[in-house]
């Protein structure tokens, strides 16, 4: 079994019009045992950017803490927030920099750039890139996903049926897969204002 | 007599003085000058701009403040390439402690690690020290709010005013008289204005030459902010203490 596979888990981001959702399931595990059903995968790093973490959680924290510290560290020389595309790239650089010994961690970045156009982007975990125009996933339940996006997914939804959507099709994918779960977490962030949801599904 | 010792920073002279710490400090008393003054409810920096001419580009709206980190801001007297150094530091070195224990630093321990550096280049051959004195402004869950004063040599102090820079003596002597414990954050402003309105070298004050800012905890969520005084805003409190001089005719 691969360590991306070690804690399970899914996370997946839409885009709107002018808004996009990011979501991710809650379950932690440590192979098919339960740890834990309020895990946090989505981080925010500011007010209209955030960023999911798939994979081994341990390396999900720590990076997330480190892209802390260098967003920090931005914010205070520039006095602005990083614009998404920005963040991607260090996200990238802070990856490769581990090339030979990486973070098992696959992000998906979402957020809202100048103009509040919407950006997402995954990369795998060595800091590939990897820009689309509808949805990213990533993590154990990827497939199931792509799947469930690729049939669910329609381009310029209104923030509401953007809601509906990215949790169906988060929620309908990890009941076909063993290691995510217990719920999910919805994050959807318009312009004005940002809507953090916890939902149920099946809790087994 | 005093050329052997004072080329050097690591020697002392025969009646025991660092001429190069000394010479620091008395650049800093040229140096546009800076006062902060602790209140109950947040700390208070008011900063005077030495040089305005028309033609400057100002990238920043303020050039002497400067935030190290969300809790935690300074004031800057003296040379401002060597402050850059200094802020950059305390900058990371803030952001160090928060990777590694997640949680803010306590403000003594960045002041303290920010004045380690400044000692170093009191001691080690081949280098100046640096020429620049702070103030510090933060509020940490420790002490709550604390107002800390450096200079060149790596001494630091916490005071409940404090000026540095040009005039400071004078300014300092004028707080000591004038303030007493439990001010407001509105009080302190005042405060500040009126030492800085009557020790500054410019008979007139405008809001052009001053800078502000202020660390206060935020009403409701008790976060902690700092806040920097926008040009208009400060022109309205120079109106209301009274400070301000009408504009000389063109």
């Amino acid at each position: 079994m691969s360590i991306f596979e070690y804690n399970g888990s899914a996370v997946v981001a839409m885009v709107g019009k002018n808004c996009f959702a990011i979501a991710s399931d809650r379950r932690l595990g440590v192979q098919l045992q339960t740890v834990a059903t309020d895990f946090q995968r989505v981080f925010k790093i500011h007010d209209k950017l955030y960023i999911g973490l798939s994979g081994l959680a341990t390396d999900a924290q720590t990076l997330y803490q480190r892209l802390v510290f260098r967003h920090k560290l931005y914010q205070l020389r520039e006095e602005r927030d990083m614009k998404p595309q920005t963040f991607a790239s260090l996200v990238s650089a802070l990856l490769y920099e581990k090339r030979f010994g990486p973070y098992f961690c696959q992000p998906v970045i979402a957020g809202l750039g100048e103009d509040n156009e919407p950006f997402i982007c995954t990369m795998d975990c060595i800091g590939a890139k990897e820009l689309a125009k509808d949805f990213v996933v990533s993590g154990t339940a990827s497939e199931s996903l792509y799947g469930a996006c690729e049939s669910m997914y329609k381009p310029n939804m209104e923030p509401e049926e953007l809601f509906e959507t990215i949790s169906q099709a988060l929620q309908s994918s990890v009941d076909r897969d063993c290691l995510s779960g217990w719920g999910g977490f919805v994050l959807l962030v318009t312009p004005t204002e940002v809507k953090e949801c916890v939902i149920k599904g099946r809790m087994d | 007599m005093s050329r052997r010792y004072d080329s050097r920073t690591t020697i002392f002279s025969p009646e025991g003085r660092l001429y190069q710490v000394e010479y620091a400090m008395e650049a800093i008393g040229n140096a546009g000058s800076a006062l902060g003054v602790l209140a109950a409810d947040g700390v208070v920096l008011v900063g005077e701009k030495k040089v305005t001419s028309k033609l400057l580009q100002t990238s920043r709206s303020a050039e002497k403040m400067y935030k190290i980190d969300s809790h935690l801001a300074c004031a800057v007297a003296g040379i401002m390439s060597d402050a850059n150094i200094l802020l950059n530091t305390a900058r990371l070195h803030a952001q160090r402690y928060a990777l590694s224990y997640q949680e803010p630093i306590p403000v003594e321990q960045l002041v303290q690690s920010l004045c380690d550096t400044k000692q170093g280049y009191t001691q080690f051959g081949g280098l100046r020290p640096f020429g620049v004195s702070f103030l510090f402004a933060g509020w940490d869950k420790h002490h709550g709010f604390q107002l800390y004063m450096s200079d060149p040599s790596g001494n630091y102090s916490g005071w409940k005013a404090a000026a540095v820079g040009a005039n400071s003596q004078a300014a300092q002597s004028m707080l000591k008289q004038d303030y007493r414990d439990g001010l407001t954050r509105e009080e302190a402003v005042a405060l500040a204005l009126k030492v800085l309105s009557k020790t500054m070298d410019s008979t007139s004050l405008t809001a052009e030459k001053l800078e502000l800012a202020e660390v206060f905890l935020q009403p409701g969520t008790g976060e902690v902010q700092y806040q920097v005084c926008s040009p208009e805003a400060m022109g309205k409190l120079l109106a209301k203490a009274g400070l301000s001089q009408p504009a000389p005719e063109a």
